[in-house]
């Protein structure tokens, strides 16, 4: 980049200026309005220094507001693992239990049945058994 | 307009983030408008840059601000068009009657220029009228530059970022970033000198 350039881009720089002091009232008060409401997101000025007092006291590592809700965010954080853990825990004992139970019927059902044992090793009957239940 | 950039490393504080928003807040506009070229969507895109400095970058020092302000809004003038570019593909898809020639090529800017507010009205009206138009060709000629070109062009000499800045907003190289610029400038002078501007 020359200065020559240098000076051109700042000559249309300064054309700009004047563009955009010479905007619309309607379009300077959308952007009032934006403005207030992104200001407002800040809250008031005494809350916005109230919170960066806050935050620097959290930082420093004493007990303050703010640290005291960063520790009460952390421990919902770990309330929230721990019942993720035992409800884990649980769901897999009970599935367990009930693979226990299922086995238990089954071998209750092969017992007391009518049929010998010894039936259910033969494969004739495993043969006939399969083909009754295609049909 | 010099901008003033503090470089204390002090955060910024309300006053501080009030004022500068006042005072960038109109070339925002201007920057969204040369790139989107709706009044409407310039104007949401300012609002939404605006809402992500305060809600998420206002324990920032002030001296970042420009910076940061600049990132934002060229994120969400990016994300504009990504939105428009996911609505016109569904609209393409859902639309039988959708024709190629609805395209923003064919977009005129003078038809979106703002009308001259009346705040000059003792000022001579040939040289108003002379003033207006050369405007209109500098910011028709900004709208048809390359985006990268324009951001690039715009963050420097209209912000005055440095080059340092102007490539952090713009997520690039510094060398990228003079290379735009001198391209840039290369294109608005050709542009203006063929339609007899000279400033």
């Amino acid at each position: 980049m020359t200065t020559e350039d240098t000076d051109f881009a700042k000559k249309i720089a300064a054309r700009l200026d004047q563009g955009a002091a010479d905007l619309k009232a309607g379009t300077v008060y959308r952007l009032q309005l934006a403005r207030q409401e992104a200001l407002a997101r800040l809250s008031d000025p005494k809350r916005a220094a109230e919170l960066r007092l806050a935050g620097a006291h959290a930082l420093a590592g004493s007990g303050t507001l703010g640290g005291d809700r960063r520790s009460w965010a952390s421990g919902r954080l770990w309330i929230g693992i721990a019942l993720i853990v035992v409800a884990g825990f649980g769901i897999q004992q009970w599935q367990a239990y009930q693979q226990l139970k299922d086995i238990e019927e089954t071998d209750a059902a092969i017992l007391t049945s009518d049929l010998p044992i010894d039936a259910y090793l033969d494969r004739g009957f495993q043969n006939w058994l399969k083909r009754a239940i295609d049909e | 307009m010099a901008r003033t950039h503090r470089t204390d490393p002090v955060l910024a504080s309300y006053q501080e983030i009030s004022a500068f928003l006042a005072e960038v807040e109109r070339r925002a506009f201007k920057q969204a408008m040369f790139a989107v070229r709706d009044e409407h969507s310039a104007l949401d895109i300012v609002q939404d840059a605006m809402l992500k400095l305060t809600e998420k970058y206002s324990e920032k020092p002030a001296a970042e601000l420009p910076m940061l302000f600049q990132r934002i809004l060229q994120n969400t003038i990016h994300d504009h068009f990504r939105r428009q570019k996911v609505r016109s593909t569904w609209t393409t898809l859902l639309s039988a009657l959708g024709k190629g020639d609805e395209k923003d090529d064919d977009f005129d800017p003078l038809e979106t220029l703002p009308a001259k507010s009346d705040s000059n009205a003792n000022a001579d009206p040939a040289q108003l009228l002379e003033q207006g138009q050369i405007m209109a060709i500098i910011e028709q000629a900004l709208s048809r530059l390359p985006a990268r070109q324009r951001e690039a062009f715009l963050l420097r000499y209209w912000e005055e970022l440095d080059v340092a800045e102007t490539a952090a907003a713009m997520n690039c190289s510094e060398g990228s970033v003079k290379t735009h610029c001198s391209r840039a400038v290369h294109a608005l002078a050709a542009m203006l000198k063929a339609k007899g501007v000279t400033l």
